[in-house]
């Protein structure tokens, strides 16, 4: 159940998406996203699934791995088709009591549906096939700028990686905790709205506990290894850009552009 | 002590992800009967099955074939079934301190014994009582458990199955991160709550040692099959296989191997300091009488 939730899982690979350099990959996605936003028919939306699933493809991540992601957040897809599908203009086919459905409402639930979980597909492809350290490394290098306005952007970063890589221990814990107050007899599945969240005192209690003495140790891990923040802080391996990075813009430029002279023309 | 063993494991198996490319199959056919009063030793390498051997026994997890029975009912049939199992067989996880919520020790203690929907005044015995047995004094009850001691703090909870009055304690790795004393301490408590109760204890250890001092019954996890299953002094007179295994035999008994290899005529089993010294003296007596 809990396991479930990939977010922020790495899958090592030896692929050129995952070799591609992380500041290409996060600009893709951003590239990616605009143009899904911009997509507005079906050869749009077509040209936009080939591309994820060229992506997916090339990365050798397996589709079921990249739908799981898509799980947790099912309700919210569905909830949103629903209002799409019932309060859109257009033509009417079918009425009843208050319900009206129209042929835009039909096609904006269908595309909004697609946009969701075509939006969750890809920015999971991102931490999929790229490490959380070069993750972070390439928000750094990309925010770098922000640094003549007096913003943290080294700190920011590794706030983040640290929380990402938090992430997949504190669900882990959350199980741990579960089953040994379950053995203590505690049900959370029983009982009214009230009774359900006082359930989840035993549980929550010891979890922001143990995450506490995690963030503790880990200041004091960095600490000793005499971390003080980004300044003068040099890299083993600096990143470069590559021919295939290169490429990659070229392509990402081109179906950029391809959807939106699509949507110009209404298709 | 009755002749039916209050636990019986079926042909259990037990496949994790099943279906996904993640599928692991964690136990292979496991049989095994456990009596009323038997102190148990359940060893194995990383990775052998015995943490989800041990989720099996109380309904945690479900079996993927095969079934537990607890004095003779199958404990997953249904869900009175589950939750009986829950409270006769008590559950100490590793590092149970992390567990501990309650502001104070007094209500944590109490926290099973009130899922079980007892009386308060029943509530109130066991919680005074299983504080006996793990070594809290009153004073400590209506003290926060955070500011006590880690040593107390694995007390406590063990505390917290115990007033559950579990006819079966299993426990992992109960002694781990604890210094000598504490090791002792606990184990003794145990074993105080083992003689008044008569309850069966599985401990679940990588420690030889310790599992050999107490255990009167040793089972042997490998890749998820009972590989031994036996005294300390059968289980461990297959030294070389344990060794195959990756399981570490205790001091004694390498020593003892050794000796033997060196051409010393060593008897019997031997792995506690005491074997070791009774049987070198038995063998320098036998010296004397040549």
């Amino acid at each position: 159940m809990l396991k479930d939730i990939t977010l922020g899982q790495y899958f090592p690979g030896d692929t050129v998406v995952h070799r591609l350099d992380p500041r290409t990959k996060i600009l893709m996605v951003l590239v990616y996203i605009v143009a899904l936003f911009i997509a507005e028919s079906f050869v749009s939306y077509a040209v936009m699934m080939l591309c994820l699933g060229l992506v997916i493809g090339i990365s050798r991540i397996r589709l079921s791995t990249v739908l799981r992601g898509v799980k947790p957040i099912l309700f919210v897809i569905i909830l949103t088709a629903l209002l799409n599908l019932f309060y859109s203009e257009g033509n009417v086919l079918v009425e009843f009591w208050i319900f009206r459905i129209t042929d835009r409402g039909i096609l904006n639930a269908i595309f909004m549906a697609l946009r969701i979980i075509m939006l969750i597909m890809g920015t999971f492809m991102l931490t999929y096939t790229t490490s959380p350290i070069m993750l972070t490394y390439g928000i750094e290098k990309l925010l770098g700028p922000l640094k003549v306005f007096k913003v943290p952007v080294h700190e920011l970063a590794m706030i983040m990686s640290m929380a990402l890589r938090l992430i997949p221990t504190l669900i882990e814990e959350t199980d741990k905790i579960m089953s040994a107050q379950k053995a203590r007899g505690a049900e959370f599945d029983t009982g009214n709205i009230i009774q359900k969240a006082k359930a989840l005192l035993p549980i929550l209690v010891p979890l922001f506990i143990s995450a506490f003495r995690r963030a503790d140790e880990l200041a004091v891990a960095m600490e000793s290894r005499c971390y003080h923040g980004g300044e003068g802080r040099t890299r083993l391996n600096n990143l470069k850009m590559a021919a295939r990075d290169y490429l990659t813009f070229a392509i990402g430029a081109v179906i950029l552009a391809g959807v939106i002279v699509l949507a110009h023309f209404g298709l | 002590m009755s002749k039916d063993p209050i636990l019986k494991i079926e042909n259990l198996t037990h496949v994790y992800s099943q279906g996904t490319p993640f599928e692991l199959s964690a136990l292979n056919g496991i049989n095994l009967e456990i009596h009323r009063g038997e102190i148990i030793g359940v060893i194995g390498h990383t990775g052998s099955g015995k943490s989800t051997l041990i989720q099996h026994l109380n309904a945690l997890i479900k079996p993927t074939t095969g079934k537990i029975c607890l004095d003779g009912r199958d404990i997953n049939e249904s869900k009175e079934s589950i939750k009986a199992a829950r409270s006769k067989v008590g559950l100490v996880f590793q590092y149970p301190e992390y567990q501990l919520f309650e502001e104070t020790v007094y209500k944590d203690i109490a926290f099973g014994p009130k899922n079980m929907k007892l009386a308060e005044d029943e509530i109130d015995v066991r919680v005074r009582a299983s504080a006996k047995f793990v070594g809290i004094g009153e004073e400590l009850l209506e003290r926060s458990p955070f500011d006590l001691s880690g040593g107390q703090k694995r007390r406590i909870a063990i505390a917290g199955v115990i007033a559950m009055l579990p006819e079966v304690l299993v426990l992992d790795e109960p002694m781990a991160g604890l210094d000598p004393a504490g090791r002792r301490d606990i184990m003794e408590n145990l074993m105080s709550y083992h003689t008044e109760t008569g309850a069966a204890i599985l401990i679940v250890t990588h420690s030889m040692e310790e599992a050999a001092r107490y255990a009167k019954r040793m089972v042997v996890l490998d890749h998820g099959k009972v590989a031994m299953d036996g005294t300390p002094e059968e289980v461990f007179s297959r030294g070389r296989e344990l060794r195959q295994m990756g399981l570490a035999v205790p001091e004694m008994t390498e020593l003892a191997d050794k000796l033997r290899d060196m051409g010393v005529p060593l008897e019997d089993t031997v792995y506690t300091v005491e074997q070791m010294l009774s049987a070198l003296l038995k063998m320098e007596r036998g010296r004397e009488h040549a």
